[in-house]
């Protein structure tokens, strides 16, 4: 995976470098809103994590706007400090795939990263979901683990379609109050570990394989491997 | 003191004003007295001097050069010279012939009509009035008076005129000053309290004089803005003091563990253990800072502008879902009701704002609920259009005293000191209510607490 990093700040620029070194990801880095349009329009990416107010007379959605009217579709994450509702809504509206606030986690980072990699892979999606003897037919709503039906609510049908979307990738709270309850906000307790633990139970008890695990300091991933 | 300035100027420029006018209605008087005098004096003393000449002319025409001699020595003899009236006949090479006047005056023009001008008289200048007409027989005839007399009274008029202008402007500047400086004293008086304001001592007032004088009904509206923003500054010096608080406790926290690791460099597995508790003091912090910038946005009323139908009760069932796992993990019953018709729990609102909002106040209930929390949704019965939401709880609730305090930003009660929170959540849910048209309700359950959120339902 390549990934085109605009972000004029040389610390969490580097922070970034370092971080998706670390998962075998390779990287560029332009630190000002010119270099990084030329950067992007020249060089083909996997996506480009951008930072909303850059120097060099483009800003972020300058250069998303400016992109997305060439036709480019390389996913693209937003970082901004600005964080009203309707700042993120501009972001999106622009054209950009996902919004994160600084400051930001780098599990929250590279779990978004990896989400909107992902649903630029997949935009066709099957009507039936499987990983390892978990299946999900999207069209009947109907749910098995191995020979057994999984009674599922609505919404924790939609919380086990999304972790199915995104499995073998980890997935944060956050994105899973935004994508299956449309929260944006940080409710006081940690409800989303208890619809988690519950929906657990439902998929995973008497099975020898935990499919559901909780990935410490990051959220949690649907993954049938070891 | 600019202000002080630029009134000094503005009372001195009113004062001038009033003098202004005053010497303007003063012209509109004397004018037309003026007009008058004109007219009637002079007029009239020139008609008669015509009347006077057209006899004479008569007399010569009728009776001959010797009668018209005759009369005329008659009328000097009433008339010496030097006074009112001036008579003289002269022949064709303008010799004097009759008459009170020693010669045929030089200043005279040689056509007949009327000439009002100074001549010479004996070596003195004398304003008067003269009519010259040509008689015939080459006969010249002048009669003439002098306006001497009445000049006097003309002088007067003017000099009274002048005087009036005179007092007019004497008064009115001694007025302007006065009325300046009267003035300027009790601006001085709200000018130095202003001062004092601006210089930071918000417990001054503007001093007032109990009367009902413009200048006590501005002191009066001023004391009241001032109170205003003396609660404010109260309100914000007590969310800086609560904020600086509430992240020093969290700060110091971060401080001492990093402080400590530098210090006893533990074995590396525990000092990963220490930075990922250092990590969630941070988010500790950032989630503090969230809430605050959250509340904010809401105060700033720009997200008004979003407002799209809501309906509240389907917002209100999915927090009750939401929250649904927790409150049985904790064996509390959590029940969810909508009362009235379902179809009207539309408002103009943000879903996401009201649902945080709904959801806070589940949070809190959770928090101190022995066995049951219920969420109704009313559309509200009475003349007003609104829709209600009601979290009620069976737990401690809030006593009096304390219920106008827990929505202040960052109040956290004793009962609560002992939970997770950083004091914001009612503040954000009466925040929301508020920018919904509402207020958020607090009362007592027995036992318990109701919270109600009252949205106004009027059309976006």
């Amino acid at each position: 995976m390549k990934i085109l990093i605009i972000e004029d700040n040389e610390r969490v620029a580097r922070f970034l470098k370092k971080g998706l070194a670390e998962v075998g990801y390779t990287t560029d880095h332009a630190d000002n809103g010119r270099d990084g349009m030329f950067l992007a329009v020249s060089e083909t990416y996997d996506a480009i994590i951008m930072d909303r107010m850059l120097p060099g007379g483009i800003d972020g959605l300058g250069i998303i706007v400016a992109l997305r009217k060439d036709g480019n579709q390389t996913p693209i994450l937003i970082l901004s400090a600005l964080s009203e509702v309707d700042d993120r809504i501009l972001g999106l509206k622009s054209g950009g795939d996902d919004y994160l606030v600084k400051p930001f986690s780098f599990g929250e980072l590279l779990a978004r990263l990896d989400a909107i990699l992902r649903r630029s892979q997949e935009l066709h999606a099957d009507s039936t979901l499987t990983l390892g003897d978990l299946c999900m037919d999207r069209l009947t709503h109907k749910v098995t683990r191995g020979e057994k039906t999984v009674m599922l609510q609505p919404r924790e049908f939609k919380l086990l379609e999304y972790l199915m979307r995104h499995a073998n990738q980890v997935v944060t709270r956050t994105m899973l109050l935004e994508n299956v309850w449309d929260y944006h906000f940080d409710p006081q307790t940690n409800v989303v570990d208890v619809h988690i633990s519950k929906l657990r139970q439902k998929i995973d008890a008497g099975s020898a394989t935990q499919l559901l695990r909780t990935i410490r300091n990051a959220g949690y991933m649907l993954t049938n491997d070891a | 003191m600019l202000r002080l300035k630029s009134l000094r100027f503005s009372a001195l420029t009113v004062a001038l004003g009033y003098i202004a006018v005053s010497v303007i209605v003063l012209l509109l008087f004397a004018a037309p007295i003026q007009y008058a005098w004109h007219e009637i004096v002079e007029e009239r003393s020139t008609e008669r001097l015509r009347e006077d000449a057209h006899r004479l002319e008569n007399v010569l025409r009728r009776d001959g050069p010797d009668a018209l001699k005759a009369v005329i020595d008659t009328m000097v003899e009433a008339q010496p010279v030097d006074d009112e009236k001036f008579i003289l006949l002269a022949n064709p090479s303008l010799a004097r012939v009759v008459g009170n006047l020693p010669a045929w005056p030089r200043d005279i023009p040689a056509a007949s009509g009327t000439y009002t001008r100074s001549f010479d008289l004996n070596g003195r200048s004398v304003q008067a009035i003269f009519i010259r007409t040509t008689l015939p027989d080459g006969y010249n005839l002048v009669v003439g008076r002098n306006t001497a007399k009445f000049q006097t009274v003309e002088t007067l008029f003017w000099v009274g005129l002048i005087g009036a202008a005179t007092s007019v402007l004497v008064f009115g500047v001694l007025g302007g000053l006065l009325i300046r400086s009267a003035l300027l004293s009790e601006i001085q008086e709200i000018s130095q309290t202003a001062a004092a304001i601006v210089a930071g001592d918000l417990s001054r007032r503007l001093p007032r004089r109990g009367g009902a004088n413009e200048l006590d009904i501005l002191a009066h509206t001023v004391n009241r803005m001032l109170e205003q923003i003396e609660l404010l500054i109260q309100g914000i010096r007590n969310v800086s003091n609560s904020i600086a608080h509430d992240l020093r406790t969290p700060l110091t926290e971060l401080r001492a563990r990093l402080e400590e690791l530098t210090v006893t460099r533990p074995p590396l597995e525990e000092t990963f253990t220490e930075i990922d508790i250092a990590v969630a003091d941070v988010d500790r912090v950032i989630a503090i800072f969230n809430a605050l910038l959250r509340l904010a946005e809401i105060d700033n009323g720009a997200r008004r502008s979003g407002f799209i139908p809501v309906d509240i009760a389907k917002v209100a069932s999915d927090a009750v879902e939401f929250y649904q796992p927790l409150a049985e993990l904790r064996g509390i019953s959590l029940g969810f009701d909508v009362t009235g018709d379902a179809g009207e729990c539309i408002a103009a609102g943000d879903p996401l704002l009201l649902a945080q909002a709904i959801g806070n106040l589940i949070d809190n209930a959770l928090k101190y609920a022995p066995h049951k929390i219920r969420v109704f949704v009313r559309t509200a019965q009475q003349s007003e259009h609104a829709v209600t939401i009601t979290v009620s709880d069976d737990g401690p609730g809030i006593p009096d005293q304390e219920k106008i305090k827990v929505v202040e930003r960052f109040y956290r009660s004793d009962a609560s000191r002992g939970t997770p929170g950083v004091g914001l959540g009612l503040s954000l849910v009466a925040a929301v209510t508020k920018l919904h048209g509402g207020s958020l309700i607090l009362s007592d359950a027995d036992p318990g607490l109701n919270a109600t959120m009252v949205i106004s339902q009027r059309p976006i």
